[in-house]
């Protein structure tokens, strides 16, 4: 072995290790290459104008050939595997970590913990996000120790022998038993209401007592995971001029890469980060993961660390969908007209803030829907709760809302004895409609879209 | 007994983030030989936004699809991007590389001018050529102008722009604001059929008509929509992360968190809404999130429709729209459904 | 360590692994044959769909040992020189697939199909996918796409029925 490479002592010898090699070494083979060297590409690529055309993807026929090049189909020469060990317990202190088992084991080849890590927080809006989890867990699916081995088998088997004595404490689950005051906190010394958002337009009483009707409705939705076909995958090569080099499945690698020179503390221009081919988004790839754990364990061993996310993993220890709870109330006149709107919206963010902020905002924003209100209130709050953090996906509170207010619409249709879409046309923007915000809107074709729907749907014609 | 009805899903939906700048870069370099490579920092995903970007440089080097290489996410060489999130690809990296795209082509103009005895501002580019505006006989082929940039006037034709949407900040009192450069508009109206004996719902088919500006690639736009719908109706009916009163997830895996199959599928008509944003790249706006927001807004409106029954809260499983049809049919039992 | 042997992709492959050695990784890992995909490594997803003897199988739920003597099938023993496979072409050119990674196992259910339906129907493609599992394309740009090759495969136009 290398007298540079810098491997602790765990007191395992270069016999048990070169052992452990060479149960792993297998025969290789020169695969024959069976897939066209090249062939034309289609016409809708060669035309131009280039804007409008249905174009195929290059990236598309390699996905079909089976040559794309995920972070799982790349290996590098001595490349470790990492996994890490899951709390399984959503809130406790941690009393004590002991790797000393672990590390004992031929094959593993360095072992991380919390405390090892420069700046042990992250998030894209409050740094409230442990890399591993050090004092104190906060969620069942928090890491509170890594392990680089030399295969992931091995690895896995390490974590069992990982020792942490937990200090169980108080728990909330429930966002609405987390918004009252006497709630457990979830981040003391802070409050669990962590973010608020309000939008006032018009004036929302008045707009109440003038109209002929009001109707309240309650409606709430569940925590959905992205389930990307590929889960969470990066390798990280820390280099010998102390640069680290990480392939990952992050979807956004500028921010990533600020956000990996911050709690390793480094210069950016120290960090590369490669984007690969990503197996699917979704915004559960928005944030750094596993990265700086295996830089550490890179920087550690001197060798290349892989770590790919089990499928379990993907669901307890990534972002999910906020769970909403959300109350409306509509004032309408007799023939449909919505003339004040009040909504309040709770959303469980789980552990971590992550992209609550973003997900708030444009849930307050979008939650009155695409319709010409004059008085509109709306009031949001995100709470900090002791599972699985919420944050970006596809839609960023819309689904949720939409789900609400047209839920909404439909009840409101119905008791007036209007078509659904006779009510929705009565009352959608159009060009230079005022937002809720009092943004003024362009290129706006709601009536179009529901008239193109309508129209290729039957909707006149429909019966059942 | 099997019911059908019918739901609207209505919506809207920003372009862009809410919270702070979200700029892209790009780099835009006209090769000798008039084919162009793109830098860009953001990551593909699989919603083929490459593909689409290219289109936007091509487009605007006046040259095809297929004539445009794409250099994407390594932070040691492609310029800045705030990512592949918030809709924002096609709108404000397009923007970027659209100007980028610009700046490169107005030094092929340069070169070109005297070649063609015009001045730069009477040019344009056109199917791999440069050429007087109005008169397109008197043309040169971007290649010859690009290799003469190069290699005879020592100017290679590259071009770095960026883009970050204008917003206003919201009033933190009353979110009065311009949090969006701009909103897309779609509706989606859903068929489906409810089995009031087991509360199962089927949904037969979904109609969606999505505004995303120009759609600089029509067939991408169509995938987008449909693989949104798929996330729509998983949300509607089947989707649910649980948990057992300690905070552990009970069904962390593929066995028991259920997601659509193919049979679960509907049939999916897709329209794209004709449409033109001033200030998207050639008109463009976005389209990969919007898609997965009316779904099930439409589904949960049909199965009222349907049977007379409000499901409130997600995931609409054939359980909880089974106690909605008894616990109506015992309110009033003389009828089965609503209509 | 245990030797397996078996025919892949129409040549005669061998590797010497532990005993609990799944196909799949047999295939990624001792004859570099990564289109398979792990995605799930229970036999849910779909990803790592290979063909065994012409029929499907998840190859992250057979061990290496089962597959001895068998005719394995991937991805990468579709197209040879001469060209892609007609599903591997229809799927490019409706761009079937988004991030890609349940294409193969995709496309390999598909060719089963086929090859027992030379002319399935939509709730026959719907069956015949309904192992694998996809989070970007909704199926239906796939389905069309199977349709597609279904007609080159039968030496019609691709879009004789449109």
């Amino acid at each position: 072995m290398d007298e540079k490479v810098k491997v602790a002592d765990r007191g395992k010898t270069l016999e048990d290790l070169k052992q452990t090699d060479a149960d792993l070494r297998l025969p290789s083979v020169v695969e024959p290459a069976h897939f066209p060297i090249e062939t034309l590409a289609p016409e809708a690529r060669q035309q131009t104008p280039a804007v409008g055309q249905r174009a195929t993807r290059p990236d598309g026929r390699l996905h079909g050939l089976g040559q794309t090049k995920y972070i799982d189909d790349i290996t590098f020469p001595n490349m470790l595997h990492a996994k890490i060990k899951r709390a399984g317990i959503a809130a406790a202190l941690i009393k004590s970590i002991d790797t000393s088992e672990a590390e004992k084991m031929p094959g593993v080849m360095a072992v991380l913990t919390g405390n090892e890590i420069p700046v042990n927080s992250f998030g894209p809006s409050y740094q409230d996000q442990p890399v591993l989890a050090y004092e104190r867990v906060f969620h069942a699916g928090d890491g509170v120790a890594a392990v680089a081995a030399l295969t992931e088998q091995i690895a896995v088997e390490a974590l069992d022998k990982i020792k942490v004595e937990y200090e169980p404490i108080e728990a909330v689950f429930d966002p609405m038993l987390a918004m009252q005051e006497d709630a457990p906190k979830v981040h003391p010394p802070h409050d669990n209401v962590y973010a608020t958002k309000a939008i006032k337009k018009g004036d929302v009483e008045k707009g109440f007592a003038e109209a002929d009707k009001i109707f309240e409705g309650r409606f709430s939705t569940q925590m959905i995971e992205h389930v990307p076909l590929e889960p969470h995958a990066s390798i990280a090569e820390w280099d010998g001029n102390g640069r680290v080099t990480l392939w990952s499945s992050l979807g956004r690698i500028t921010l990533g890469r600020a956000d990996i020179s911050r709690t390793l503390n480094m210069p950016i221009n120290k960090i590369r980060i490669v984007g690969t081919v990503v197996g699917g988004n979704f915004g559960g790839k928005n944030e750094i993961t596993t990265e700086p754990v295996l830089a550490l364990l890179s920087k550690k061993t001197g060798r290349p660390v892989k770590m790919i996310y089990s499928r379990e993993e993907e669901f307890i220890a990534s972002t999910t969908r906020h769970p909403f709870i959300m109350d409306y109330k509509t004032g309408v006149m007799n023939d449909g007209r919505i003339v004040a709107r009040k909504v309040r919206l709770v959303l469980d963010g789980g552990a971590y803030c992550s992209w609550s902020e973003t997900t708030l905002g444009k849930a307050c924003i979008l939650s009155a829907g695409p319709y010409n209100i004059d008085n509109l209130h709306v009031e949001a709050f995100c709470t900090y709760t002791n599972k699985t953090m919420a944050g970006a996906m596809r839609g960023f509170g819309a689904p949720q809302v939409c789900f609400a207010y047209e839920s909404h619409m439909d009840d409101i249709a119905h008791d007036l004895g209007i078509d659904p879409l006779e009510i929705r046309m009565l009352n959608a923007f159009e060009e230079g409609s005022l937002s809720p915000t009092g943004q003024v809107l362009q290129s706006v074709v709601v009536k179009e879209s529901l008239q193109t729907a309508a129209e290729r749907f039957g909707w006149k014609e429909f019966s059942k | 007994m099997k019911h059908r009805g019918k739901g609207i899903g209505c919506m809207w939906y920003p372009i862009g983030f809410t919270v702070a700048a979200n700029p892209s870069a790009a780099t835009v370099k006209v090769n000798e030989d008039g084919t162009a490579t793109l830098l860009t920092g953001t990551v593909e995903t699989g919603q083929g936004s490459l593909t689409v970007l290219g289109q936007i440089a091509a487009e605007e080097l006046g040259i095809s699809t297929e004539d445009v290489h794409v250099v994407s996410a390594d932070t040691d060489a492609t310029p800045m991007d705030t990512g592949a999130i918030a809709s924002r690809t096609t709108y404000v990296t397009g923007n970027a590389i659209q100007l980028a795209a610009e700046r490169a082509k107005n030094i092929l103009f340069e070169v070109a001018a005297p070649m063609l005895g015009v001045r730069p501002d009477q040019l344009e580019a056109r199917d791999r050529k440069i050429q007087v505006k109005g008169y397109p006989q008197s043309a040169l082929p971007v290649g010859e102008v690009a290799n003469h940039a190069q290699n005879g006037a020592g100017t290679p034709a590259i071009g770095s722009a960026s883009y970050n949407p204008p917003t206003v900040a919201m009033d933190p009192e009353t979110g009065q604001g311009k949090p969006f450069s701009t909103y897309v508009y779609a509706t989606q109206i859903a068929e489906v059929e409810v089995d009031d004996e087991t509360g199962e719902v089927q949904v037969i088919r979904i109609a969606a008509a999505h505004d995303c500006g120009t759609a600089i690639n029509p067939m991408l736009v169509e995938g987008q929509v449909q693989g949104g719908i798929s996330m729509g109706v998983g949300m509607a009916l089947e989707e649910e992360m649980l948990f057992d009163d300690q905070g552990r997830q009970i069904n962390p895996n593929l066995t028991n968190y259920i997601m659509p199959t193919s049979l679960d599928m509907p049939h999916i008509d897709v329209d794209i809404v004709e449409n033109f944003d001033p200030t998207g790249p050639f008109g463009a706006k976005g389209v990969g999130e919007p898609t997965a927001v009316a779904t099930s807004a439409a589904i949960l409106n049909a199965v009222y429709d349907a049977v007379g029954v409000r499901v409130p809260n997600l995931p609409a499983t054939s359980e909880k729209v089974l106690a909605a049809i008894k616990a109506k049919r015992n309110a009033d039992p003389k009828r089965v459904s609503a209509s | 360590m245990t030797d397996v042997s078996m025919t892949v992709n129409g040549e005669e492959r061998t590797a010497s692994v532990p005993p609990e050695t799944t196909l799949l990784t047999v295939l990624r890992e001792n004859f570099f044959l990564t289109g398979s995909k792990l995605g799930c490594d229970v036999g849910d997803c779909g990803a790592c769909t290979v063909l065994v003897d012409g029929i499907p199988v998840n190859a992250c739920l057979m061990l290496a040992g089962q597959a001895e003597g068998r005719d394995i099938v991937t991805i990468e023993g579709l197209a040879n020189q001469d060209g892609m496979h007609p599903l591997q072409q229809a799927f490019e050119n409706l761009a079937s697939l988004q991030c890609g990674f349940c294409g193969p196992g995709v496309i390999i259910s598909a060719k089963a199909l086929l090859e027992e339906n030379p002319d399935p129907s939509v709730d026959d493609i719907r069956d015949a996918l309904s192992g694998n599992l996809c989070r970007c394309t909704g199926y239906t740009k796939m389905i069309e796409a199977v349709q597609d090759a279904a007609r080159i495969m039968r030496g019609e136009s691709a879009d004789e029925a449109a």
